[in-house]
């Protein structure tokens, strides 16, 4: 891990919005609030489901029904969250909000669960120049990519746009392990404490941890040349509804 | 043979195995080889046009796009990743 202890003062002024207070999001922003991270804006339409409760830890049995972003903001200043850190956007992060969202703050987690909004994400991210920790978990899987505010490489430099009809994995049936989830969402905060206290080393690493074997190695990416997104050659220089037009994956 | 080190979503074509040998002089000789022994596997990895966009595969560290593609030549102990997107939480 790359930093340990940061002093809670110095992250104060600093300022980070996390996409989707799931499974990885509650770990996300627990974290986030107990560094004393001075403004934490939480995006999410849910509710709280029973299926939820083994994985996303600032949720309990007495939350199910409640919305999503009221039972986080209790549990968050109830861990400690400065006064006045927690701010929340009821809605998915959206073709529509996205760029303003990413705009206000010093770094993007994004822990969606489709990978349209993870495209989205990165694709706003790179147009408003934030850096952004990308992470995902499915069944014993987990990876966590640190991108750069002006990529190179980037989301896309990886898996280059969305994957479409029968070849998208059926995340709805494949399920997810609790403390997989908690292990990316522990991961990804520190890879943004890192970013806002200057350290930029971590960008572009690529995290990808195993449960089955208990190992997680790390690759060091490199920017695709011909990149839609981060390149010379982009393409993609807006927000446009019909990019991001996929099936959806509910975990 | 090189040592192939197989995702959570294609184990299910490869009987549970998280790490299969497979013999092939190049990425796409062990592909090819994988596919005798694992049926399937093949059309998880590659369409028409090579590589599917959202897989990537590993010869070590390095990303083999970075390195000849599926003609990236492989030493009997290589060891290739195939990591695929994922979107969950």
């Amino acid at each position: 891990m790359s930093t340990s202890n940061p002093e809670r003062g110095a992250l104060q002024h600093k300022s980070a919005l996390v996409v989707g207070v799931g499974g990885l999001g509650c770990p996300v922003a627990l974290a986030l609030a107990e560094a004393g991270v001075g403004r934490i804006v939480l995006c999410d339409d849910d509710l709280v489901d029973s299926t939820n409760l083994h994985r996303q830890i600032l949720f309990s049995e007495a939350d199910i029904g409640s919305d999503k972003l009221d039972s986080a903001e209790r549990a968050l200043y109830r861990a400690g969250a400065l006064p006045g850190s927690i701010e929340l956007v009821r809605s998915r992060l959206l073709p529509d909000n996205a760029r303003e969202l990413v705009r206000s703050v010093d770094v993007v987690l994004e822990g969606a669960d489709n990978f349209a909004t993870k495209f989205l994400c990165a694709d706003a991210c790179w147009l408003e120049q934030r850096p952004v920790v990308h992470g995902a978990a499915v069944r014993l899987r987990a990876t966590v990519l640190s991108v750069a505010a002006l990529g190179a490489p980037c989301y896309r430099c990886l898996f280059e746009d969305l994957p479409g009809g029968a070849a998208a994995p059926n995340c709805a049936e494949a399920g997810v392990l609790g403390p997989v989830v908690g292990f990316a969402g522990a991961l990804m905060a520190d890879r943004a404490l890192s970013v806002l206290l200057g350290d930029t080393s971590l960008f572009g690493s690529l995290v990808s941890y195993d449960a089955k074997t208990d190992r997680a190695r790390e690759l060091t990416l490199t920017a695709r040349a011909e990149c839609a997104l981060c390149s010379a050659e982009r393409s993609i220089d807006s927000i446009s509804y019909d990019r991001y037009t996929a099936p959806s994956c509910a975990a | 043979m090189a040592t192939v080190r197989i995702p959570t979503p294609l184990r299910v074509l490869t009987g549970g195995e998280d790490q299969v040998q497979a013999a092939g002089d190049t990425v796409k000789d062990v592909i090819e080889t994988l596919e005798k022994n694992h049926p399937g596997i093949r059309d998880r990895l590659l369409d028409d046009k090579g590589v599917r966009r959202f897989v990537n595969i590993y010869v070590g560290d390095e990303d083999i796009r970075f390195l000849d593609g599926l003609g990236t030549a492989l030493k009997s102990t290589d060891e290739i990743s195939i990591v695929p997107a994922i979107a969950g939480g």
